[in-house]
């Protein structure tokens, strides 16, 4: 009962702020339905240049392919060959296609021009991903090239895409912005916490008071826990009536996982809380600690890319099973078997992370 | 300047006094770009498949042996006891698990199929829940089909198509990403250097005599300003000589070219962070306004990961508010393809622009205040 006045106390104290309101409450929406956009585009426009050196048909027609693709912007068409580097190097276009008559036209039966595709290098991605599309278009022209000629390419690939037929990136992104806004809701209203108090001399009050430590320090988690979970709450409504992203798994399992996760993260916060003397270094040190576990979470890229040595850090990383957990329910629909080990793993992280830091916590407060 | 001289000295000490807060400043954006740099990429080197072979014939042996011998590719076509070929069923537990990304099943009538109707289809089940990745694997599919119908019909190469890969011929995503991280990295650091002191002097009660000091009020907030640019500009520095000699990311342009855009970049990022500090009533909005306003609009709208040309108009338009945007185009230009000054003259005026913009609101901001306190 002691424990509901502080938990009351931290809760007046957040709500009295408007400008607070709005950071905790308001601004997740504004920043899921950016971030579901900016996910949900694939990628396309990619402004390309086009040098035709061909004078046969089949270039001309492949050319008139890619200005209509709605995958390309063509914003360079010449017919000469000089100095087609200087687009790229200004950033102009991602990619020169050149197009070139083959020297040995006599020798192939199905006569092609050549086609070599110059790319800026530098956002690899990108540039892959318009290969590929600029890939697909002469295979598609090849391919009809040849039906009508009354050929066929003898074998044929048919893809089937699992668990998201349509390659929605943001069925796969989505679901993972509500661990993304759980962290830095709950992790920036907390680490700060025990500064201010220290900053403005409340401390003492707050020891001299009937309450044990454990109670003191539930009673500075909990009204973030339940901040971050309403947020949660809100990002979940979002992400699946906004964007439609269908919800296939357990919703027990979804809120256990967070809620474990919100153990972990939340000790995590008071132990940066414990351990800054002023705001600023509190600051600092969420700063970091929420850059490594947002950009190594499999959030962003994908985790199996982290080099051996590295991989400790990733592997204690609460962020990576969370986001993983959640994947697994959305998108698969898949139930506890397929996940009870990064269950298990963000539990033991989170039992941990909350023993380190009371231990701390008691050791600063008897002080 | 006498005058803005005295706030200048007043702010430094409170830099000096807290040496705890100034070595982060300096070491945590080093370790960051040092474990970010290595962990973040794109680079899909290693595509799992498992290989349903139905058919067992000299096509379909032609056909994984073309799977196999791509450097990209690990095909598992064999479950644990030799000579065993895996179900279906299995495979596709696999997928389900993450272990493979793709199965390649190919029918049992595959040559009966060619004979009869001139063509014949392969399932490829491709893992569809990172569409990245996706996409990826089914451009290598395709390449590698195309290849072997080329030979199948005799025509040697059906196409020329020969690909060249500029400035970051390896297509390391390293290149695209530590730039990027040191311009992401270099905004949250200034603008969290000025976030807080304002808020704090309004937190401790000692705003109040800034307010009736003598000075005017632009003068306040410019000489709150310049102190914290000697830091980040220094910061700056260090950790663009880390990414320069610990990851071998090369410098194709000017330094000085280089020095002076971040510059720019520094004063934007502090005006926002002195903006933030104004308006926020205690430390702890500040810190939180700082964090949200500055980590996910760089991450997202700025260029950083996804491509700025693909997003929908009213995305790029809240684009050009973003200082990370200009500094994003202007390092990876200068750094990685060695473009001049020239090049980069309206990005480097939209910075000045910004600073401007917001310095203002900030002075107008704290007048008001001012005002309202008397």
């Amino acid at each position: 009962m002691k424990l509901f006045y502080l938990v009351k106390k931290e809760l007046i104290e957040v709500t009295r702020q408007k400008e607070l309101l709005f950071l905790m409450f308001v601004s997740p929406v504004i920043q899921i339905v950016i971030l579901g956009y900016v996910i949900s585009t694939d990628i396309r426009h990619v402004p390309v240049g086009i040098v035709n050196l061909s004078r046969g048909q089949a270039a001309e027609r492949i050319i008139e392919r890619v200005r209509r693709s709605p995958l390309f912007d063509v914003r360079l068409e010449s017919r000469h060959g000089q100095d087609y580097l200087d687009p790229l190097k200004k950033g102009e276009v991602k990619a020169m296609l050149v197009f070139r008559d083959a020297l040995d036209r006599k020798r192939s039966a199905l006569k092609y021009p050549e086609v070599q595709v110059l790319m800026d290098g530098i956002d690899s991605n990108t540039s892959m991903i318009a290969a590929g599309y600029f890939n697909g278009i002469v295979q598609q022209y090849i391919l009809n090239d040849m039906e009508k000629l009354g050929r066929k390419l003898p074998l044929a690939g048919l893809p089937v895409f699992r668990f998201n037929p349509q390659l929605r990136s943001i069925n796969y992104m989505g679901p993972g912005i509500v661990g993304f806004l759980l962290t830095i809701i709950t992790m920036f209203l907390t680490s700060a916490s025990l500064v201010r108090e220290k900053e403005q001399q409340t401390l003492d009050t707050l020891l001299m008071s009937p309450l044990s430590t454990l109670e003191i320090y539930i009673g500075k988690a909990l009204p973030a826990a339940l901040i971050g979970l309403v947020d949660m709450v809100i990002g979940l409504l979002v992400v699946v009536l906004w964007f439609d992203i269908p919800f296939r798994g357990s919703l027990f399992y979804l809120f256990l996982a967070a809620l474990v996760y919100l153990a972990a993260i939340l000790s995590y916060a008071l132990l940066i809380s414990v351990l800054s003397s002023t705001t600023q270094q509190a600051m600092f040190f969420a700063w970091f600690s929420l850059m490594i576990f947002l950009l190594m979470s499999g959030f962003f890229t994908p985790v199996e890319n982290i080099p051996p040595l590295l991989r400790l850090v990733a592997d204690v990383n609460p962020l990576r099973y969370l986001i993983k957990i959640i994947r697994e329910i959305f998108l698969k629909g898949n139930g506890i078997a397929y996940f009870w080990k990064d269950l298990l793993v963000l539990a033991g992280i989170a039992v941990a992370l909350v023993s380190v830091s009371l231990l701390n916590f008691k050791r600063f407060l008897s002080k | 300047m006498g005058r803005i001289k005295a706030i200048i000295v007043k702010e430094f000490y409170h830099i000096l006094r807290d040496p705890r807060s100034l070595t982060m400043v300096f070491i945590t954006p080093l370790v960051m770009i040092f474990i970010l740099g290595y962990s973040v990429s794109y680079d899909l080197n290693r595509i799992d498949a498992a290989v349903i072979d139905l058919s067992q014939g000299r096509l379909s042996r032609q056909l994984v042996q073309a799977f196999a011998a791509n450097r990209v590719f690990v095909v598992r076509s064999r479950g644990g006891a030799a000579n065993r070929s895996l179900s279906l069923g299995e495979a596709e537990e696999m997928l389900r698990r993450q272990q493979i990304k793709e199965i390649i099943v190919i029918p049992a009538d595959l040559s009966r199929r060619l004979a009869a109707r001139g063509q014949a289809e392969i399932g490829l089940v491709i893992d569809g829940s990172d569409t990245n990745i996706a996409n990826l694997v089914y451009q290598y599919d395709q390449r590698i089909l195309l290849d072997l119908n080329a030979g199948l019909l005799g025509a040697g190469r059906l196409l020329k198509l020969d690909t060249k890969i500029y400035f970051n011929p390896e297509a390391r995503s390293q290149f695209f990403f530590i730039p990027g991280l040191v311009a992401v990295i270099l905004l949250m650091i200034s603008a969290m250097l000025t976030s807080l002191s304002i808020s704090r002097e309004r937190e401790t009660g000692s705003i109040a005599l800034l307010f009736i000091s003598p000075l005017r009020s632009r003068e306040i907030i410019v000489g709150k300003t310049i102190p914290y640019i000697i830091v980040a500009l220094l910061d700056g520095a260090v950790i663009l000589l880390f990414a320069r000699f610990w990851f071998g990311i090369p410098l194709r342009g000017n330094l000085e070219v280089l020095l002076l855009f971040a510059l720019l970049y520094i004063v934007a990022g502090l005006s926002l962070g002195i903006l933030i500090s104004t308006t926020a009533p205690t430390q702890r909005v500040a810190m939180l306004a700082t964090l949200l306003s500055t980590m996910l609009p760089s991450f997202l709208l700025s260029g950083f990961i996804f491509p700025l040309d693909s997003l929908s108009p009213v995305l790029r338009a809240i684009s050009y508010v973003i200082p990370a945007t200009y500094f994003l185009r202007i390092i990876r230009g200068v750094i990685l393809k060695g473009a001049e000054l020239k090049h980069f003259l309206f990005e480097g005026g939209m910075l000045v622009v910004l600073s401007l913009v917001l310095l203002a609101a900030a002075t107008r901001k704290f007048n008001r205040q001012r005002k309202a306190a008397q």
